[in-house]
């Protein structure tokens, strides 16, 4: 489903820049976690799996397509964040209609599709409401209804649960569950928390010295 | 809530006392100028509405120009973050602030003027001669965007690099056109500053005097300043003179009123942000290039030429006239008193601002909002009062106290290279303050740390690199400062940017030229290195 192959990135030529190799691949309807201390690489991986950055070598493999030299937008990937995923100045709805609808003016369908969305994460009725109003659970909600409606083959989450309490954790793991799962999708869930990626992740890697260790 | 009373500590008296006498500066100017007022017949006339429009046009057209320039070419600066030269190109547009405006105008005149260069490749090119003209509206606002667009990239540029990066990744990410990227991304960040930074610019171009005395060619172009300047110079018409600086004084208290002062624009600009210049398509990064591109060579061609003219000049002649020498030491001393009385103020006003808006302090007191704004207000007194109206106060003052004049010249001249530098100076000092008292408040409460030790310990280590940017600020805006000594200017009593006016006043232009040459080296030597005398323990800023 996901495939990294023989990765290979630098940020710089220079000889103490950190140099990264990556392999991995991940199921269809599976999370790969991957742990690391800060630095490692972690979101390094996320942004060559998203294209923010573009590897020196190696090959990046959704669904059997090469994705390694499209830009982000071309890639069927979306991306959860520990925070900063909404346009605050939006409101939760006009934040999920503009996955469904980037690059044109959006239809009532697409509302209509944004509103079930916002209403399977538990948010019916705050459709209206200013981003920047909503609470920390509130927007991740937002940001995974985005998800859900846009139905990316790939998750990737970016420590999605860092700021969050453990009861907006208990209550988002199935929607980002059922994010990735329902449509045959894969997920990439990184995080520096064990506990996050025990209770997500299907297997659980470590980045070390540049490469992915297999660790559970 | 609980609402404390303020408890008067001898910490914050310094601060009070700068306020206070600059409020009380401006309560005396007020009351001169009203109280003379009575005494003569105001021209409220046909002609004083005319300069008011006209005042208030260019001052608009100009804000909207040097909005859009700014804009554009911070959007372009901060997107393009490995662009060729960009360090200097950056460095470049924060010195713009303290380039003395008779130096642009002088350069501009190089370039655009009758047989500027412009005009010559124009004439080479076409076989004809161009019909445009720096003379008249058209340079005013030349000019105005030239020294405005990059106050506005020396904000801006911050507020772009700070947008997180995830925000960006998300719209690249969902494939946003830029056009879109910009509006959801880009301008969210920017709008907080841009009323700010509109009604700020208006009020100095508003206010401009040297720029429209030089560029505005005729009666017609005249602003309230420079009608203000020919009201006591030429007719000394008293009656007129104060009519326009009573509307003047009106409409720029009402719109300090309505900003509350100048924001805080950082040090200066610099760029380590994560931007995305590869993703964002091949027509957006021409784009960006080319805006920087025409910015730097619109931004520069003045300066070359002033240093092309300048190193023309006679040197050896000029060096050598005693006016040229009385100048020079009256504009170096002058400067480095405004300079001493600018920090000083600034950082007795910054450490006392924050006791009113810490949490920890009297945040939450009584009277609080009200002390913080009184500081705010008082700190931006040039605002209200621009050169030539605090210059008509001091010179009113002058005649119906009698004195030395030169004292009284020497007075005016150090007040208003004060009250123009201080605005700037609490602005960089006061978020630089609060965020050492922030980290380190409770801390030095903690351990009944004396005055003196937390100064040398905390407050001294963590603020002295920007105290370095006040004092280079202080002294570049006095040096290069055309205003006030345009009413007490005499042949005796004269500074260097003056002298340069004079000697384009007498169509001696490569003697204005050699002086703009010796005046843009004083103050770039002095933006440069003044605030390597105070830099050192950098590592320590919050």
């Amino acid at each position: 489903m996901l495939r990294l192959e023989d990765v290979r990135f630098a940020y710089s030529h220079a000889a103490d820049a950190p140099r990264f190799r990556f392999d991995m691949g991940v199921e269809p309807g599976t999370i790969a976690g991957v742990i690391g201390a800060s630095g490692t690489g972690k979101s390094t991986l996320l942004d060559l799996i998203a294209g923010f950055q573009t590897p020196q070598a190696g090959r990046v493999v959704i669904d059997g397509e090469q994705v390694t030299g499209l830009p982000p937008a071309q890639r069927p990937v979306s991306i959860l964040f520990q925070n900063h995923n909404l346009f605050e100045h939006l409101s939760a709805l006009e934040n999920v209609v503009l996955g469904l609808a980037p690059r044109r003016r959006p239809t009532a369908a697409d509302k209509e599709t944004a509103a079930a969305a916002l209403a399977r994460v538990g948010l019916a009725g705050f459709e209206d409401h200013p981003a920047l109003n909503l609470s920390g659970g509130q927007a991740q909600r937002v940001a995974l209804a985005r998800t859900l409606a846009r139905r990316s083959r790939v998750l990737l989450l970016d420590e999605p649960f860092s700021a969050l309490d453990e009861d907006n954790r208990a209550d988002l793991t199935p929607l980002v569950r059922a994010a990735v799962t329902e449509h045959g999708g894969a997920g990439v869930l990184v995080t520096h928390d064990l506990n996050d990626c025990e209770r997500l992740a299907d297997r659980i890697l470590e980045i070390r010295d540049g490469q992915l260790h297999e660790v559970g | 809530m609980t609402v404390r009373p303020i408890r008067i500590h001898a910490s914050v008296l310094p601060g009070i006392a700068v306020a206070a006498m600059l409020l009380l500066l401006a309560a005396a100017l007020l009351a001169e100028l009203a109280v003379r007022a009575t005494g003569l017949t105001l021209a409220f006339d046909r002609e004083l509405a005319r300069i008011v429009a006209f005042t208030t046009m260019q001052a608009a057209l100009s804000t909207v120009l040097s909005l859009v320039v700014g804009i554009a070419l911070a959007w372009s600066l901060a997107h393009q973050q490995r662009f060729p030269g960009r360090g200097l190109l950056i460095a470049m547009f924060s010195a713009a602030l303290v380039l003395p405006t008779l130096i642009v105008v002088l350069g501009l005149v190089s370039v655009l003027g009758r047989s500027g260069w412009a005009g010559d490749l124009y004439n080479a090119v076409t076989g004809r001669s161009p019909g445009f003209s720096i003379y008249g509206l058209s340079g005013i606002l030349i000019a105005h965007t030239y020294l405005n667009a990059s106050f506005v990239v020396r904000t801006l540029v911050n507020r772009l690099e700070a947008v997180p990066p995830e925000n960006r990744k998300l719209a690249h990410g969902l494939g946003l056109s830029a056009w879109r990227r910009f509006r959801l991304v880009d301008w969210p960040a920017c709008a907080p500053s841009v009323r700010g930074l509109a009604v700020t610019i208006f009020l100095l171009c508003f206010t401009s005097f040297a720029i429209v005395l030089v560029l505005g060619g005729s009666p017609r172009y005249n602003t309230l300043e420079v009608a203000i300047y020919e009201a006591v110079r030429f007719e000394f018409d008293l009656g007129r003179a104060l009519a326009l600086a009573l509307v003047q004084l009106a409409v720029c208290a009402a719109l300090v009123a309505f900003v509350g002062g100048l924001r805080a624009t950082g040090r200066s600009i610099h760029g380590a942000a994560t931007m995305f210049a590869h993703l964002q398509g091949p027509a957006v990064n021409r784009l960006q290039r080319t805006i920087i591109i025409a910015a730097a060579i619109a931004f520069a061609l003045p300066l070359i030429a002033t240093l092309i003219d300048g190193s023309r000049a006679e040197f050896s002649r000029l060096l050598a006239e005693p006016v040229f020498a009385r100048a020079a030491l009256t504009s170096v001393l002058i400067a480095i008193v405004s300079a001493a009385i600018v920090v000083t103020g600034s950082v007795a006003m910054a450490l006392t601002r924050r006791q009113f808006t810490l949490a920890n302090r009297w945040a939450d007191a009584r009277g609080s909002p009200l002390a913080a704004l009184a500081m705010s207000y008082s700190a931006s007194l040039y605002l209200v009062f621009p050169a030539l109206v605090l210059g008509l106060g001091f010179f009113l003052l002058a005649r119906r106290l009698g004195g030395p004049a030169d004292l009284w010249a020497v007075a005016a001249l150090i007040t208003a290279n004060v009250t123009l530098a201080l605005p700037f100076a609490v602005a960089v000092l006061v978020p630089t303050a609060e965020r050492a008292a922030a980290r380190y408040d409770r801390l030095a409460v903690s351990l009944g740390l004396a005055w003196s030790t937390r100064w040398r310990a905390i407050e001294w280590p963590l603020m002295r690199a920007d105290i370095g940017y006040v004092a280079a600020l202080a002294l570049c805006l006095s040096l290069g400062d055309l205003g006030v000594i345009a009413l007490f200017g005499t042949q005796d009593f004269t500074t260097l940017p003056w002298l340069m006016y004079q000697k384009i006043g007498a169509y001696r232009t490569a003697d204005a030229a050699g002086v703009a040459l010796i005046l843009l080296s004083l103050v770039l030597a002095t933006f440069i290195f003044v605030p390597r005398l105070f830099s050192g323990a950098r590592h320590a800023a919050p």
